[in-house]
């Protein structure tokens, strides 16, 4: 078997679905073909079985022939063993066909998802994208998995087609007429039972989301004594899907019930025919047993043939989706030609507001909308296009890595990832002393003397594991302990409380001495700890000094960071 | 946290369980049995004909005779293509209804479950029974189960038949079973475990993914495209690993039971023909057995193969019933309560055993009284609104509302005495409506207007209006994201809605923007004019407004006063006024 995962995907050609399948399949064209191959004669062993069986009864046990009936009997016990090995073996050479193939796009998916970065999630919905993971996966694997089967259905239709025309022309053009006309017979029920079925399915989704929901609502509910209410609802939308699965089960118990009619017709038609001519001495009574059973086999390609097509359908969808994400391109490109990197004293100015960050000083932000200040560390961070300088070289001359090695944001959508606590924070390979230090500014030294197994303390998906406080103060020392050149924060003690945010206040200028940073608040706590504050008024820096020249100076800025205490004052007054 | 888990049925409870539910529906259970059992019946008939056929071929007959032969032919299968039909639709809709009451009863035990429980034994292992488990079920009563009865029927129904045709034909079935059980017994012993490790890897694949896809930007601000990867690629690896070990499971054991199936159908020619020469059976006799015989491979063949997946079925079923079994944490008394005053005394809490997180916490809230509750994070604050709201029992000391334990209320009472809502801004998959519905008391109809004057009591008419469907709008997983901003806003209108005596606020206006979380408490207090409101705060305007201040430090209140008196005071709560205000 091949090892997997592959050490690399390769480089998917995702001009179209149908590409994308066969660039898949090339990929793993050696697997498919064993696969077939096996598939091939596990399906031959199956179908000459009647064969067997039909002489057996005839040279043995008709004709009273010990040794004929020992031949033939040794023949089907050998056939059936071969059928049983090559069986086994189809089947694991499907199963590396459906890992392949499986694994192979997640990997694509994953490898793509990095590359995209903040790209992603403003051009496509994360329910598309993962919705690869738990269901694409699966379409594309059945579709390799399943052709192994196809190539014996093929085969082995083929096979018994000539056995019954070299038999009777009749009865081979029944049989080859006929399986095809069956399977056209059963296609009209099945695009609204999958119809039916999708309906259904959907609606138990939703009704999983709901009963998911308890999970993490129930302290909600529990808090208002919503709990009835929402049984209530859950209740309702379990009957509907109760209704949803009965309307399946209508047209489900239908073509179950043709399932077992039109073979049997077709059965009940060979048989006839044979019988007739068995009557009429032109086959004998083991051939008649042998076309009773071909016509049972031939059930067997006949199923496989429309799982072929039913599979094959869904892996284009599924194909469709992976392309889509697979054509994306980041919105920051490259540059034509890279300029040289700026020295690492270069200061950093924004054109557009004219912001001008110093080098080795924190510089807070503020200004009355939040979004205007996240759009310049956007500029920043070369995130949103704009006209940003660093010493002589324009942000978008340089290569995409160099800015993000040496530039880092950190915005309020950053998420902390599942691991350890260490290998949450840890990003440049810090020793455990910096990491500490990093969570001391921070403040988070709580966090990690509420948990027991300190640094090694697993961490949940998206750090459910932590409150939304204690989530914001990890993600801040995350970033602290990587000690970029010039590091961007957004608003990073909006959801702590002000004691807390008195300490980060005292702690975090220090830690960061001689280093670069941007920080972006309204809070007095943080910005009487700064080196300078730029002071923005629709997008525009209309003044910079410290926090307490900018509150004796500017009226405006003295409005917008002491509102809350002014309102207070005037409660007071 | 404690490695407390949530129980799991036993094999006799569970056993018990499926009776009870099989003898709520006698009819539906046992009508469709029978018409199993009488479709299986009619597809017996095919062989037995097929037999006198070829008997009768052989020893000369009319093409009349066939032609006869071949109508009853075609009639049975006609009669087990209707029974069929049936059959299968009665077993659908019990099957269904079947499952909505299981999936009814196992919500309705998770929503009384107490939120400590919960807590401790992480969210995880709820959250792999509401969805995983509640959908394995689906398919092991939708599929497995009455698919794996009708195989048992048939096979008996079959193996009779056999029967039938001669006593000898058990001898080569017989000789089946060995290799069946053997390789039957080998396999199941291992396969749940590998399947369940199987499918767990796929969850942690995707979970991975997931993160990857939803924290993009943060991936690539922070350059951690390359341990993302590596991440996925040891997940795929170790999914591999369990495919692997399933795949070698099923190498072994296909071929097991391949064999096991062959060796009856050249046991039967064999012998049958050994049976023909000594003149003790027809070759019509024979020919049918083999017929049976070779007939019986395909309802056996689903007995096995859907064998572990009943076995997993089961192992769900015993999951969900489980999470019923969590004893409760409170227990109704019948007292009630003299009037609306909240009374803490002496109370001492421990999430985990011998690390008190409240060390003696004495509050006693006035009718009508605001409370601000301030100090650092990890202070307590949150457990003690928590337990103010009757949310957990305090460990020692009590918590009452008009002399009454807040535990010893109903659920559906307590939320008349006290509500709590925190910073958590969970949104519930279903329309705003459904959201804010959550909150109003019982049989109280749903009256738009009543949500909208709530909406605006929380400063949120006004954006909820602006939306395309109002108050139709679908939120939650999967539908129009709200901003945590408006999702607390939702909060605040379910406990507006709930309109309890008191209301315990955990930050609950900790995400809205500081000058709008004002104007925001400001329209509330209006609304909840004469309410008892007790509020964590971390915005000291909020502790300014109030009538005492308790200050919070290291699990017990250090500080409680006015704003005025506690700024006199100079202690821990006029410092931090005084910086906050520089």
């Amino acid at each position: 078997m091949r090892h997997l995962p592959l050490d690399d995907p390769g480089t998917p050609d995702h001009r179209s679905p149908g590409k994308f399948l066969l660039w898949l399949m090339k990929g793993q064209w050696r697997t498919l073909l064993m696969g077939m191959v096996f598939g091939v004669v596990w399906m031959v062993c199956q179908a000459v079985m009647p064969a067997v069986i039909g002489h057996a009864i005839d040279d043995g046990i008709a004709a009273r022939d010990t040794s004929g009936l020992l031949q033939w009997t040794a023949a089907m016990l050998g056939i059936g063993i071969l059928q049983a090995a090559s069986g086994i073996m189809r089947h694991r050479f499907a199963v590396t066909n459906w890992l392949t193939a499986a694994y192979r796009t997640v990997q694509l998916v994953a490898r793509h998802a990095t590359h995209l970065g903040a790209t992603l999630p403003k051009r496509v919905a994360t329910g598309e994208v993962v919705a690869i993971g738990t269901s694409d996966l699966a379409h594309l694997g059945n579709a390799m998995d399943v052709t192994a089967r196809a190539a014996g259905a093929v085969v082995s239709f083929l096979v018994v087609a000539v056995i019954l025309l070299d038999t009777s022309v009749t009865l081979g053009l029944v049989v080859l007429v006929g399986v095809p006309v069956l399977l056209l017979l059963v296609g009209p029920l099945l695009k609204p039972l999958q119809r039916r079925n999708m309906a259904q399915r959907e609606m138990m989704g939703q009704l999983s989301n709901l009963a998911t929901d308890i999970v993490s609502g129930l302290r909600i509910l529990r808090g208002i004594g919503g709990e009835r209410v929402f049984h209530e609802r859950y209740v309702r939308d379990s009957q509907k899907v109760r209704e949803a699965g009965v309307q399946v089960g209508r047209l489900q118990s239908l073509l179950d019930a043709l399932q077992v009619l039109l073979p049997g017709v077709f059965v009940v038609i060979v048989v006839w025919i044979g019988a007739r001519f068995a009557v009429q001495q032109r086959i004998s009574p083991g051939e008649l047993v042998a076309f009773y059973g071909y016509a049972a086999f031939l059930m067997i390609p006949l199923r496989t043939s429309t799982e072929f097509a039913n599979k094959w359908i869904r892996a284009f969808v599924a194909a469709r989706r992976v392309v889509r994400v697979l054509d994306l391109e980041p919105e920051v490109g490259e540059p034509d030609q890279a300029y040289p990197e700026p020295s690492t004293t270069a200061d950093l100015v924004d054109i557009e507001s004219g912001l001008h960050v110093r080098h080795g000083l924190v510089t807070a932000l503020v200004s009355e909308k939040p979004d205007e200040t996240a759009l310049v560390a956007d500029r920043l961070g070369h995130y949103a296009p704009g006209e940003v300088r660093w010493g002589d070289v324009p942000l978008s001359g340089l290569p995409r890595a160099v800015v993000r090695r040496r530039i880092v944001v950190s915005d309020t959508g950053s998420t902390l990832f599942s691991g350890s606590l260490r290998e949450s924070l840890d990003l440049r390979g810090r020793s455990d002393a910096d990491l500490l230090a990093a969570l001391g500014t921070a403040s988070a030294e709580d966090v990690l003397a509420a948990v027991t197994d300190g640094l090694d303390t697993p961490v949940a998906e998206r750090g459910r594991s932590f409150s939304g406080g204690q989530r914001q103060r990890l993600v801040l020392a995350r970033v602290l302990a990587a000690d970029p050149e010039i590091l961007v924060l957004v608003e990073p003690t909006s959801a702590v409380d002000a004691h807390t945010e008195a300490r980060i206040a005292d702690r975090l200028v220090a830690h960061r001495a001689g280093r670069t940073t941007v920080v972006t608040t309204t809070s007095p706590l943080l910005l009487d700890r700064v080196d300078q504050v730029a002071f923005l008024v629709d997008g525009h820096v209309v003044a910079v000094g410290t926090h307490r020249d900018l509150l004796r100076d500017e009226p405006g800025y003295r409005a917008v960071v002491t509102r809350e205490v002014e309102d207070v004052e005037e409660v007071e007054a | 946290m404690s490695q407390t888990v949530l129980p799991v049925a036993e094999g006799r409870h569970v056993g018990r369980y499926v009776v009870s539910l099989a003898k709520r529906y006698p009819r539906m259970v046992w009508g469709s049995a029978a018409l199993h059992v009488a479709a299986a019946l009619a597809a017996l008939a095919a062989p037995r004909l097929l037999g006198d056929l070829v008997e009768s071929v052989e020893k000369g007959t009319t093409v009349a005779a066939v032609d006869r032969t071949v109508l009853l032919l075609a009639g049975f299968l006609l009669l087990q293509t209707v029974l069929t039909r049936y059959a299968r639709y009665l077993s659908f809709v019990t099957g269904e209804r079947v499952l909505a009451e299981l999936r009814e009863d196992f919500v309705e035990n998770t929503l009384a479950l107490p939120v400590g429980t919960v807590e401790s034994a992480g969210s995880g292992d709820l959250l792999t029974r509401t969805s995983r488990d509640v959908e394995q079920l689906g398919w092991s009563v939708r599929w497995a189960l009455p698919e794996w009865l009708i195989a048992v029927i048939t096979a008996v129904l079959t193996f009779a038949a056999a029967l039938l045709v001669g006593w000898w034909v058990a001898i080569p079935c017989l000789l089946g079973v060995p290799p069946l059980v053997v390789g039957l017994r080998w396999y199941l012993a291992r396969a749940k475990d590998g399947y369940l490790r199987e499918s767990a890897s796929y969850s942690v694949m995707n979970a991975s993914l997931t993160e990857t896809v939803e924290g993009a930007r943060t991936v690539e601000a922070l350059g951690l495209g390359p341990a993302r990867r590596a991440r996925i690629d040891r997940d795929i690896s170790g999914s591999y690993h369990a495919e692997r070990y399933t795949l070698f499971l099923r190498t072994v054991f296909f071929p097991s039971v391949e064999v096991a199936y062959l060796i009856p159908t050249v046991a039967t020619l064999l012998f049958g023909g050994w049976l023909y020469t000594q003149g003790s059976v027809s070759l019509g006799d024979v020919t049918a057995a083999t017929l049976y015989v070779q007939m019986l491979i395909d309802p056996v063949d689903r007995i096995v193969s859907i064998l572990d997946e009943l076995q997993v079925g089961a192992a769900s079923l015993a999951r969900l019933l489980g999470v019923a079994q969590v004893p409760d944490d409170r227990v109704a008394t019948g007292r009630e309560p003299q009037d609306e005053r909240i009374d803490a005394e002496d109370v001492r809490f421990s999430y985990v055993d011998g690390r008190d997180v409240l060390h003696g916490v004495d509050l006693d809230v006035g009718v009508g009284e605001r409370i601000a509750m301030v100090g650092p994070s990890g202070a307590g604050k949150s457990t003690l609104g928590r337990l103010l709201a009757g949310i957990h029992p305090p460990r020692t000391g009590s918590v009452t509302v008009g002399g009454v334990g807040l535990t010893e209320l109903p659920l559906t009472d307590l939320r008349g005495h006290v509500a709590l809502v925190t910073q958590e801004h969970h949104v519930f998959v279903g329309t705003l409506r459904d959201n804010l519905a959550l909150a109003l008391p019982e049989d109280a109809e749903i009256d738009d207007e009543v949500l909208l004057r709530a909406l605006d009591a929380v400063d949120a008419r006004e954006w909820v209006e602006e939306l395309p469907e109002g108050l139709d709008t679908v939120v939650g997983s999967g539908g129009r994201a709200l901003s945590p901003p408006q999702a607390q806003q939702l909060a605040l209108a379910r406990l507006v809605l709930a309109d309890p005596h008191t209301l315990v606020l955990d930050e609950a206006t900790s995400l809205i923007d500081p000058r709008a979380a004002r104007h925001l408490e400001r329209s509330l207090a209006a609304v909840l004019e004469g309410r008892t409101v007790i509020a964590i705060a971390h915005r000291l305007f909020s502790a300014h407004d109030a009538d005492r201040v308790a200050v919070v430090e290291d699990g017990v209140i250090t500080e409680l006063g006015s704003h005025d008196e506690l700024v006199e005071r100079e202690g821990s709560y006029a410092a931090l006024w005084k910086s906050w205000q520089a």
